[in-house]
Parts: C-alpha cells; structure tokens; sequence
C-alpha cells in the first residue's frame, strides 16, 4: 500500500510536469471533438495522431493518446442525446433514452448525468487499473473463445427478452444484424462471403458506417417528413442540471454500469460497444419501472454511458500489465512505446514506473478536466438544438460523410452509411428498434469466430462448452433467463412486458 | 477604389504565380506531394516503416510526403487501390511479404485475382525481420524436435494460433509443419495481438511469433524461443537456434518494401531509388528503426526484386500443400 502511494506521487509527479499536463488536457480535449464528431470514434482519433506522438517523449504521448481515448467516451453523448447520431459506436444506447429525454426537454440532466457517471466510472475504474491490473490480466487470459462464446450467448438472450417493443420485432431486427455481418472474409477459410467482387467487404461492413446510417442519416430524412419540430428549444437554467430525482435514480445505474464495463474491458477482443448494451438491459431488468425505458428513462443513459468509460479503462488492464494488444486501441497505443524502443511485456510496470504510474495519475487528472470540460459544455451544446433545421441538418449530413469517410478513407463506408440510412428510414416508419440490427453486426463476426475457434479447439466436440467452468456458468445463465421469461406461463402474473402491452392498449383507448 | 482593385487583384496574380511555377517544374519529377498508401491499419510494421521513410524521403525529394493507410481485407484492399493508381509516381504502396500471397490465394478459391504481382514495380526492400517460435513456459516441449515428435504421435492433436488464415504467421508455420513433416491444427485470430493472447491464455500450444510483438513475454520468461525463421541467429537472441540449423528447410521474413505501380515513368523510379538510398544511410532512419527492433534490410530495385521473386516462390509453393479449408 505505502508503495503504491510512493509509486502515485511519483506518477503525479509525472503527469503534472507541465509538458504532461499539457499533453493530458490536449488529449482530453481532442477526445471530446472526436467523440462528438459522428463516424470518427477513439480508434479513427488515436490512428490519426499517432504520428504526431514520435517526437514526443514516450510518456507524453501514450498520456496524450489515452486521453483521446477515454476523452472520446464523454464526448460521444453528446449528439446522441441532442439529435439520436451516435458520436461514436459505444453511444448508441444512449441515443435511445438520451434523445427520447432530449425530447421531453431534459437533454442538460441526460448530457450532465453522462458527464458525471463517465467521470465516476473513468475514476473508479483507474483505481481498478492500479491495484488490480496484474491479477486481472491474467484471469482475462483464460477467457479463450468457449468462454466469450457462451458470453455473447447469454447476452443476446438478455437482450432479445430486455429491448423494448414487440420482441418477435427485437428478435427479426438482431437476426437482420446478424446477417449483415456475416458479409466479408470468412476468418476460419478465407472465403470472400457476399461481397459480390467488392474487395472493401472483405471486412465486412463497419460499425461506424451501420450505426451512424441507421440512427443519424436516418434520423435526417424522417425529420424531413416531420411537420412540426419537436418543442425542446428554450432550455432554462434550471433544465439544465438534473433533478435530485434523476441523481437518486442514476446512483445505482453508474455503478453498476461502471463495474460491468470494468470486467468486459478487460475481456481480451472484446469492444466496449458491448458493454454498453448489456448494461442497458441490466438496467432495464432491475428497474421498478422497464416500461419507461426507451421513453427517456435516465437509467438508459447513466449505465450505458458510465459503462463504456469503465470499458475503455479495463481495456488498459492487459495491454499495460503484460503488454498484450487485446483490440485494436490498445494495439495502437502499444506502437506509440514500441516506437520509442519501449517493448512493453509483463515487467512493463517494474521497468518503466514513469509512464504507467504517469499514465495513472493523468488519467485521474484527465476525468476531472474533462468533467470540468463537459459540465459547462451542456448549456453551450445545448443551444444546437435553437439552430433551424435547415441550417443544422446539411452541417451534420456534412459531419456523418466526413467522419464515416476518414475512418477508413474509403467511398465504399459512405455507401454503406446511404444505404444504411434509407433502411433505417424505413424500418422507423414501421416501428421496428434500429439499435437490435447494430448490436447484431457488432456481435456477428465475434460469435462466429469464437464458435468456430472454440470447435476447433475441441476438434468440433460442443462438450467444450460445458466442460470449461466459466464457459458452463455463463450457460446456465442463460438456461435460467429463458426459464425466467416462461415464468409468466406457468404462475400467474404479468411481467413488465405485459405491463407494457397494456399501457400501450390503455393509451389506445 | 484602388485598395479594392488590389484586392481583387490579389487573387489573380497569386493563383498566376502557383500556376505558372507549377507549370515550370511540371518536367522534374517531384513537382507536387506524395502519398505512400500504406495498406494497413496505423501501428504495424508496414505503418512503422514508412513513416521515417517517408520523413526521410520529404527532405530529399523537397516534396511532402505523406502516409495514407488504406486497411482492409488483410491489405487487399489498399494494394489494389495502390495497383489501379495513376502511375506517375505519386502514389507508391508499402507492403510487406503478404503482397506475393493474395494473388495466389485469389488463384486457389478461383477467384479473379485483387491484383497481380506484375501490377508493381519494386523500388527497394526497407526491413525484414524472421519470425521467432514461442511456447509458454510451462509448455512441455524444450525444441522443435520435440514438438514435431508429439505432433507425429499425436497427428492434427497440437494447435497453434495465427495472425489470420494465409496470413504472416500462418503461412511459415504451415511450412515449418511441412518440412517436419507433421501436421497441427490451426486456430486463426484476427490478428498478431490476439495470436499471442490466445498462446499466452493457454489456449493454443505453440505461435510463430513477430519478434517485436513477443519481446516483452520472452524477456520475463513467460514465453520460452524455441527457433528463429532467419538464415542466421538473431542478435537479441544469440542462443535461439535457426530452422535450418536444426535441419529444416525454412527461411521466412515478414519484410517491408516500397512499390509503385507498374506503369510508373522509370525516371521517377530512378528518382525515388537513388533518395530512398540517401535515406537508408540517414542516422534519422537507422535511429527511428533500431528503436523499433526492426532490422534494416535495404536493398535496390533490381536486388529487391530478384529477393521477391525468391521468396515468392517458397511462400507459393506452399499454399497448395495447405489448401482450401473445408
């Protein structure tokens, strides 16, 4: 204990140096700009600035590349709320809850409880990273395909039964996504799969492209066919800050959201998007009241938004203890050390106390500046919504083909992103959720691989995913939540989506 | 009134001035900036190397240089995009070995090929670096024979972890496994990291390694060197025997070089080589690549391209004995 306080002054020591300081709060801030930018999310950020870091001492840069990283995630609520874009793919529940309050006129409560939960949970989830890296890492390594196959099976079942609406919808809706993202290279063969000769499908079709079409682009055109503008324009003082209601029904959802992040962060290829989803449907499973959600219920933007925050920190956990790029964000941050000649590896942390006990100590520094930075950016963001649509729409159109184009710098993603956007269209004209389809095409490759490298491992035997204690409990999980959804068959009572259909027949009425 | 004439002036003369100058250097390759499309994402090797590179080239040629990466489809996508570009010398393309097996791989699925290895000029080898063979430390096998004795007695039963199917690391293991004479199971990932996440994790048993990526592991003794892919021993590993040495016919680089398409003027070719040697030489880019653990292999146009056509030829020959994967 004494020596990690000694280590933390020393990394204080460090991150406050003005060149540090200076690298942390410009990373924080390009962070923010890259999370509100629609399409350019952390990764696109960190690849851009990658270059500018190699004549930095290692220190600054990896400060300067984290902060854009964990800057990205406060940043990314903010279209979200105020037009339903997603900033980046990790916002996209927030777009559901955090629009729909925008909506009722609480955008300032949902912008400064995102705010204030991705501060809670980038500082928890740093304490997290201190102490608990090295055991942490290694656990994370022992989760192999079986175990993040029988994950992502248990967390479609929570979401099919936990998504709002009709669930034959839900469930058609992940399908759809499902299929989209079985386009590109087969990873078990090298199979091309229905990309009809396009090599730019060889990877499938993006998230960015998918998620930025069928929420904003999408979001462009029906407002076109809206004649009235929604009534949120003249936000007082008062509205912006939210009611001591919406911080008591926020306590619990952070911190839930900040603990599950945590953990699947650390899960070695696993995307923090996911931990966005399955802390919206932990929240919607233990609210007294699941029927508000998706009608601005401020649970559906505190977990989420505290969630990936604490994901992009646990993302941290195995590449700065053993030095291993578990997704491509930490791959990229580990090239800004190996290009100093630093190989990070198990002894990182012994040998180079500077930069990790630095990176720690600015990455608490980072949560506070970029609280500081986003509490008073909601009353400026917040005028967006006075500017008219005419003028407004066009510029973010602008934004969505700019930012989906510099991901990759490829045609190919605008496409992409069209089409996405008519079908999306589409889809809202007949009521059907659009988040389900991207969930689908984010989880879609990642199943399939870790089925098919997890039958490979067993030399096509399914006992593998009984016989891994992990793998078997996440199983049994999922056994007992569709026991737990067929209860209403058996005993009588309603669960909450009866309780929803009958609201639904009694607003009918 | 004639403030505002100048002003409007202004403009005009500034754009005659850029037109005519642009006009007169139109002859002396390079006018105008470079781009070297780099057909991965940024951080890897073939990212890593051409940026000194291209720094170094910026100074020698007065020109800017700049690095686009165009990833996808494990670099297809960018060396097509490179292979269909103007060929004046303004686009070049940093590829690594990959380049010489997507056609090949394109020809096995009976596919039209992406590109073909026709479609570029070489200009020169940059880097090369051999892969080393790594095992857990708590892995029973102390060498390759070892390894090879088990796979016989237990035929497809060994796994190991790769970088992607036909990928940098899939590809020398499968002739390493042929030399052998043995067969493994192959467990592919999306990529180097995860490779080495799942050996780490336990879940495969053995991975032919980029050096650089496994450097950290192998110094804590996590991970145990079992042999390097080079021709020679590796400096930073004097102990770690060669494949050949213990009497396999492997050799494999991942090695990065520049290309322009085909097409390309030869005297921009010219112009491009004789900087690229300038800028092999620099401390810059000996410091940039040292730091990196990347070993400098340069060599010129017609040298690079005998050492391609070379090492094509053992990467193609393989890929039959691997086939399709049903």
């Amino acid at each position: 204990m004494a020596e990690t306080i000694q280590n933390l002054m020393l990394g204080f020591s460090t991150a406050f140096s003005p060149g540090n300081f200076f690298y942390a709060i410009m990373g924080c801030l390009i962070g923010t700009m890259v999370g509100v930018l629609p399409g350019v999310g952390p990764l696109a950020g960190i690849s851009l600035l990658l270059p500018s870091t190699f004549g930095l001492d290692p220190t600054a840069g990896l400060i300067l590349l984290a902060g854009v990283f964990y800057g990205a995630m406060y940043g990314g609520s903010t279209t979200s709320i105020l037009m339903r874009i997603p900033g980046e793919a990790a916002s996209v529940m927030t777009c559901i809850d955090g629009y729909a309050m925008a909506l009722k006129g609480r955008a300032g409560p949902a912008l400064a409880i995102a705010a204030i939960g991705s501060y809670v949970a980038g500082t928890v989830s740093v304490v997290g990273l201190m102490f608990l890296a090295p055991p942490l890492a290694r656990f994370a390594l022992g989760f192999g395909p079986p175990e993040y196959f029988s994950l992502l099976a248990l967390g479609l079942l929570v979401l099919g039964y936990m998504t709002g609406g009709s669930m034959i919808k839900n469930l058609a809706m992940i399908v759809l996504g499902l299929l989209f993202g079985m386009i590109g290279i087969d990873h078990m063969s090298g199979y091309f799969r229905f990309s009809y000769g396009i090599v730019a499908l060889g990877d499938g079709i993006g998230v960015v492209p998918v998620a930025v079409g069928l929420f904003g682009i999408a979001e462009i055109l029906a407002t076109a066919g809206n004649p009235l503008r929604p009534d949120v324009l003249k936000p007082k003082l008062k509205d912006l800050l939210p009611s001591r209601q919406e911080f008591r029904d926020s306590v619990f959802p952070i911190g839930r959201g900040t603990i599950l992040g945590f953990l699947i962060g650390i899960i070695p290829g696993s995307a923090h998007i996911i931990s966005t989803f399955m802390s919206y449907a932990v929240e919607r499973r233990l609210s007294k009241h699941p029927e508000k959600f998706g009608k601005g219920a401020i649970e559906g933007v505190a977990g989420p938004e505290s969630a990936n925050n604490a994901a992009s920190c646990g993302a941290l956990v195995p590449m700065l203890a053993l030095g291993v790029p578990t997704g491509p964000v930490p791959a990229v941050l580990l090239a800004a050390l190996m290009i100093h000649g630093i190989n990070p590896g198990p002894l990182f942390i012994k040998e180079q106390p500077t930069i990790f006990w630095g990176l720690i100590a600015s990455m608490y520094l980072g949560n506070v500046v970029l609280l500081l930075l986003n509490l008073p950016l909601v009353g400026i963001f917040i005028n967006f919504l006075r500017i008219p649509y005419r003028i407004l729409y066009p510029m973010i159109l602008m934004f969505c083909v700019i930012g989906v184009y510099a991901v990759n710098t490829s045609f190919v993603d605008v496409g992409i992103m069209s089409v996405m956007g008519l079908l999306g269209y589409i889809l809202r004209k007949f009521n059907f959720e659009t988040a389900p389809v991207v969930l689908g095409v984010v989880l879609a490759p990642i199943i399939e691989m870790s089925l098919r490298q997890a039958l490979a491992m067993s030399n096509g035997s399914y006992a593998i995913f009984y016989q891994r204690p992990v793998s078997a409990v996440f199983l049994v999980s999922a056994l007992l939540m569709i026991l737990l959804a067929l209860k209403p068959l058996i005993r009588k009572g309603m669960d909450w989506k009866w309780r929803e259909q009958l609201a639904k027949a009694d607003d009918n009425q | 009134m004639k403030k505002r004439t100048w002003m409007m002036l202004a403009p005009a003369i500034l754009a005659f001035g850029m037109l005519s100058s642009a006009l007169l250097l139109a002859d002396t390759y390079p006018s105008r900036p470079i781009q070297i499309i780099v057909p991965f994402p940024p951080g890897g090797v073939a990212d890593l190397v051409a940026r000194p590179a291209a720094a170094g080239l910026e100074k020698q040629l007065k020109q800017p240089v700049a690095v686009v990466n165009k990833p996808g489809a494990a670099g297809a996508v960018g060396m097509q995009s490179a292979a269909v570009s103007k060929p004046d010398g303004y686009t070049l393309l940093s590829a690594l070995v990959s380049i010489s097996v997507i056609p090949e791989v394109d020809a096995l699925f009976g596919r039209p090929r992406t590109y073909k290895r026709e479609d570029f000029a070489p200009i020169a080898l940059l880097s090369a670096d051999p892969m080393i063979v790594v095992v857990k430390k708590e892995s029973p096998f102390k060498s390759m024979a070892d390894i090879a004795a088990e796979a016989k007695r237990r035929p497809g039963e060994i796994m190991y972890s790769s970088s992607g199917i036909y990928g940098a690391t899939h590809v020398p293991t499968e002739m390493w496994a042929h030399a052998a004479g043995v067969k493994m199971r192959h467990i592919p990932t999306p990529g180097g990291g995860p490779a080495l996440t799942a050996l780490l994790g336990g879940h495969v048993d053995i991975l032919f390694s980029v050096p650089i990526i496994a450097y950290g592991q192998i110094k804590s003794g996590d991970l145990r060197p079992l042999a390097v892919t080079s021709d020679k021993r590796l400096a930073a590993y004097p102990d770690v025997p060669t494949l050949k040495e213990l009497g396999y016919d492997v050799e494999y680089y991942i090695w990065c070089g520049l290309f322009a398409p085909q097409a390309t003027p030869k005297e921009a070719i010219k112009v491009l080589r004789d900087a690229v040697r300038q800028v092999v030489a620099t401390p810059e880019f000996k410091n940039a690549m040292e730091k990196m653990n990347t070993p400098i292999d340069y060599r010129d146009a017609d040298e690079f391209k005998k050492f391609w056509d070379a090492d094509a030829e053992r990467l193609i020959k393989i890929l039959p004995h691997i086939g399709k994967v049903q």
